[in-house]
């Protein structure tokens, strides 16, 4: 009975280890550090005919669907798999936190202490009786002058790590022989983003990228204004991403099927 | 009286505080540090009501230390002069304000620039090329608007305080006769003789 | 005079109504004409009886404010409370330096005053404390420097005719002048210089300064100063000196006027606005550092970031 509890080296409670399941049937999100930048893509899942996008036709106030890239603060873009309304909640709590240290210290929250601060909540739930996990993994792209640009994960156990690339959700296994084969430490992030396109697109279910399936951001440093600057792209932006990368569907090929 | 002045110089702040620990007309101690390290690269100076000052200046020095430990790296000077100005305009809209005046001279490792704060007892915030408080800062200020050179060198910084603090002795009725001098540069804090 | 004479004569309209009134308004202090365009009437008018005062949230604060009531409680109205004079002797004789703020409380009445007051060809005066006790009294010592003059022969030591001063002001101790001068010139001892001030005070020195700004010049003329400074040296300290305390005494300011005392008698050097020696210096004149005095101006492209070489690069 105790391998129950007992996975690699962190004995988790058995509705941890359902979370973490789930999560990694969840659509993909992928992150890779560069130099330069970070860049976040995320595969969603929740698409159909019927479903109303308009308010995300232009991706609201700040760029993606509100599906699964998330602005936490002006220096993090957050990226969720797992339980969506889960991962709601987070991302509102994160928000928070962020803006909380804000009002006290008067700068962006660094990175690892926003990581930091959802993993605290994530324990908890972990710990008390009667308390069900969140069952949302976060992948965090940021920026802070301590370390400048990082990534990080966390999972429903309340652990988090730091990655120069890394994957949650569904293949992150397929994803993650990938990225190790093709990752090079001195990335800039422009090369970031076509090995981030080009993994997704081995990954994906579905044999074409386009908007409707795919979500994108990344985060730079804009020298001019002296600050973090974070880009999620709005679907218009991907499809002409996907096009200038030579990752577009085919014309030809959706009229076939 | 109580006089503290701080300046700015290339990679560097001087911080310099009296010594003298005062009670109605009785000097009780000429030998008092009124400059804390607060962390390796933060000063703070603080004068004001006896009691407060300390009680003030240990509650700063002390939470400071607890946000390093908990978060692995310090807090930037500008996120601490944050933190103690909320502290102390929480303070005033209490039952019993603490009326401490603060000097915190700090070097961000992070861009590599020597930053300096004029805090008062309301919560003000400045962050200036050279500060001072007190009745010092009636004769120091226009004396730093002349002299004061952002690209000074440690020596030529030290020697534009020391033209501060001839200053305060030659007008001022009570001037402090001693005063104890900090600086934090790249490599830390460390006290040095004028 | 009118309101004066209208107010006891017995069949005056005026005084009737006043009558009818007399047990709520009762101001003995003031003539009708201060009451403006009511005549005083104001409360009888509207059926409550009421005083006209001062629109503001606490009327007792803004007289206080716009009155003298630290030298003298009884006092009125007395402006100039701010101000900076300096004078210093050196080896080219005086140099006297001075603001043009006048100010009434928080209010600045006036940026033009002339707080050198030329008592005569080689006798100056400066103006600090009360405005006019200083203009009427140190023109009344002109006069007396005269008749002196007259009388003697010879002109009168500028250690006279402080004295002078100052045993006039202390007579009227406690009675509510309030100066801060100096007394400047040249006499058969070079040039001298003595400070005297309505508490009866009189110091003879090398180097005062005098008013609210007056920390913040001496900052700067401490400094500077030595005794064999040229002419263009001293101005020029003189000059920054005013500048100083105009840019950090906020009841001092707006211009500042530069005079030198030399064997001949004094002469006016000139006007120079606060603003533009901020931004531009003096001009071209003898002892211009050729740029602005301010920090801001001096310091302009100059910073403390010392980045190591390698980031610097990158």
């Amino acid at each position: 009975m105790a391998r129950r509890y007992d996975s690699r080296t962190t004995i988790f409670s058995p509705e941890v280890e359902y979370a973490m399941e789930a999560i990694s049937h969840a659509g993909t999100v992928l992150g890779v550090l560069a130099k330069d930048g970070v860049v976040l893509a995320a595969e969603k899942r929740v698409t159909g005919k019927l479903l109303d996008l308009s308010s995300a036709k232009d991706g609201g106030g700040y760029g993606g669907s509100g599906e699964k890239m998330f602005l936490l603060n002006s220096n993090v873009i957050g990226g969720v798999a797992g339980i969506t309304s889960d991962a709601n909640s987070l991302v509102n709590y994160a928000r928070t936190v962020a803006q909380r240290h804000l009002l006290q210290f008067n700068e962006d929250i660094p990175v690892e202490l926003l990581a930091q601060r959802l993993c605290d909540m994530k324990q908890g739930y972990t710990q008390y009786g009667g308390l069900r996990p969140f069952g949302v993994s976060l992948l965090y792209a940021g920026y802070d002058p301590h370390y400048r640009f990082q990534l990080y994960h966390s999972d429903p156990s309340g652990n988090y790590s730091g990655w120069k690339a890394t994957c949650i959700g569904a293949n992150n296994g397929t994803a993650q022989s990938l990225l190790k084969q093709e990752y090079k430490d001195d990335i800039g992030v422009e090369e970031a983003i076509g090995l981030v396109l080009r993994v997704m697109s081995k990954t994906m279910d579905s044999t074409t990228l386009g908007s409707e399936k795919l979500e994108f951001a990344v985060l730079t440093y804009d020298e001019v204004a002296k600050e973090p600057k974070a880009k999620i792209y709005k679907p218009a932006d991907i499809d002409a991403l996907l096009k200038a990368q030579g990752l577009a569907k085919d014309e030809d090929t959706e009229m076939k099927s | 009286m109580e006089t503290s002045f701080a300046l700015t110089g290339k990679g560097y702040v001087i911080i310099a505080a009296d010594t003298t620990a005062a009670r109605s007309i009785v000097k009780m101690k000429v030998d008092e540090d009124k400059i804390k390290e607060l962390s390796s690269h933060l000063l703070m100076s603080y004068s004001g009501e006896p009691g407060d000052t300390i009680q003030f200046a240990e509650y700063v020095e002390r939470n400071i230390r607890l946000y390093q430990i908990r978060n692995l790296y310090p807090l930037r000077p500008a996120a601490a002069a944050a933190w103690i100005r909320r502290s102390l305009a929480e303070s005033l809209r209490s039952r019993h304000p603490y009326s401490v005046n603060l000097l915190l001279g700090g070097y961000d490792i992070a861009d590599h620039k020597p930053n300096l704060y004029w805090i008062d007892y309301l919560g003000t915030v400045v962050e200036l090329p050279f500060a001072a408080h007190g009745y010092g800062s009636y004769f120091a200020l226009s004396l730093l608007d002349r002299y004061h050179n952002p690209e000074a060198s440690l020596e030529e910084g030290l020697a534009t305080l020391k033209r501060c603090i001839e200053e305060v002795a030659k007008r001022l009725i009570v001037s402090p006769d001693r005063f104890k001098v900090k600086v934090v540069d790249k490599d830390g804090t460390r006290e040095v003789e004028l | 005079m009118n309101s004066l004479i209208q107010r006891y004569a017995g069949s005056s309209a005026a005084s009737q109504q006043r009558r009818n009134v007399s047990t709520v308004d009762d101001d003995d202090e003031f003539s009708d004409a201060m009451w403006g365009s009511e005549a005083g009437f104001g409360s009888l008018a509207k059926g409550v009886p009421s005083f006209m005062v001062p629109s503001v949230p606490d009327p007792a604060a803004f007289l206080r404010l716009h009155t003298d009531d630290h030298a003298d409680p009884s006092c009125k109205i007395k402006i100039q409370h701010g101000t900076t004079t300096l004078a210093f002797r050196f080896q080219g004789g005086v140099i006297v330096a001075v603001d043009s703020r006048a100010t009434a409380g928080s209010y600045v009445a006036s940026g033009t005053v002339k707080k050198v007051i030329e008592i005569n060809p080689y006798l100056l005066g400066t103006m600090a404390g009360g405005a006019a006790d200083c203009q009427y009294w140190e023109t009344y010592l002109g006069m007396h420097c005269r008749l002196h003059e007259l009388r003697n022969r010879e002109r009168i030591s500028v250690s006279a005719a402080s004295k002078y001063l100052s045993n006039l002001v202390y007579s009227y101790k406690g009675m509510g002048l309030s100066m801060g001068t100096m007394i400047c010139g040249w006499d058969k001892t070079g040039p001298a210089l003595f400070y005297v001030d309505s508490d009866g005070t009189r110091l003879k020195g090398d180097l005062f300064s005098v008013g609210s700004g007056s920390t913040f010049a001496y900052g700067v003329l401490d400094q500077g100063y030595r005794w064999d400074l040229t002419d263009e040296e001293a101005q020029e300290l003189g000059r920054r000196s005013i500048y100083a305390a105009g840019h950090r005494d906020a009841f001092s300011g707006n211009t500042c006027n530069l005079y030198h005392v030399k064997e001949h008698g004094w002469d006016f050097i000139g006007n120079y606005d606060i603003t533009t020696l901020h931004y531009d210096g003096p001009g071209n004149v003898s002892g211009s550092p050729g740029h602005g005095y301010g920090y801001e101006i001096r310091v302009e492209g100059q910073t403390s970031a010392n980045p190591p070489e390698v980031v610097a690069q990158a």
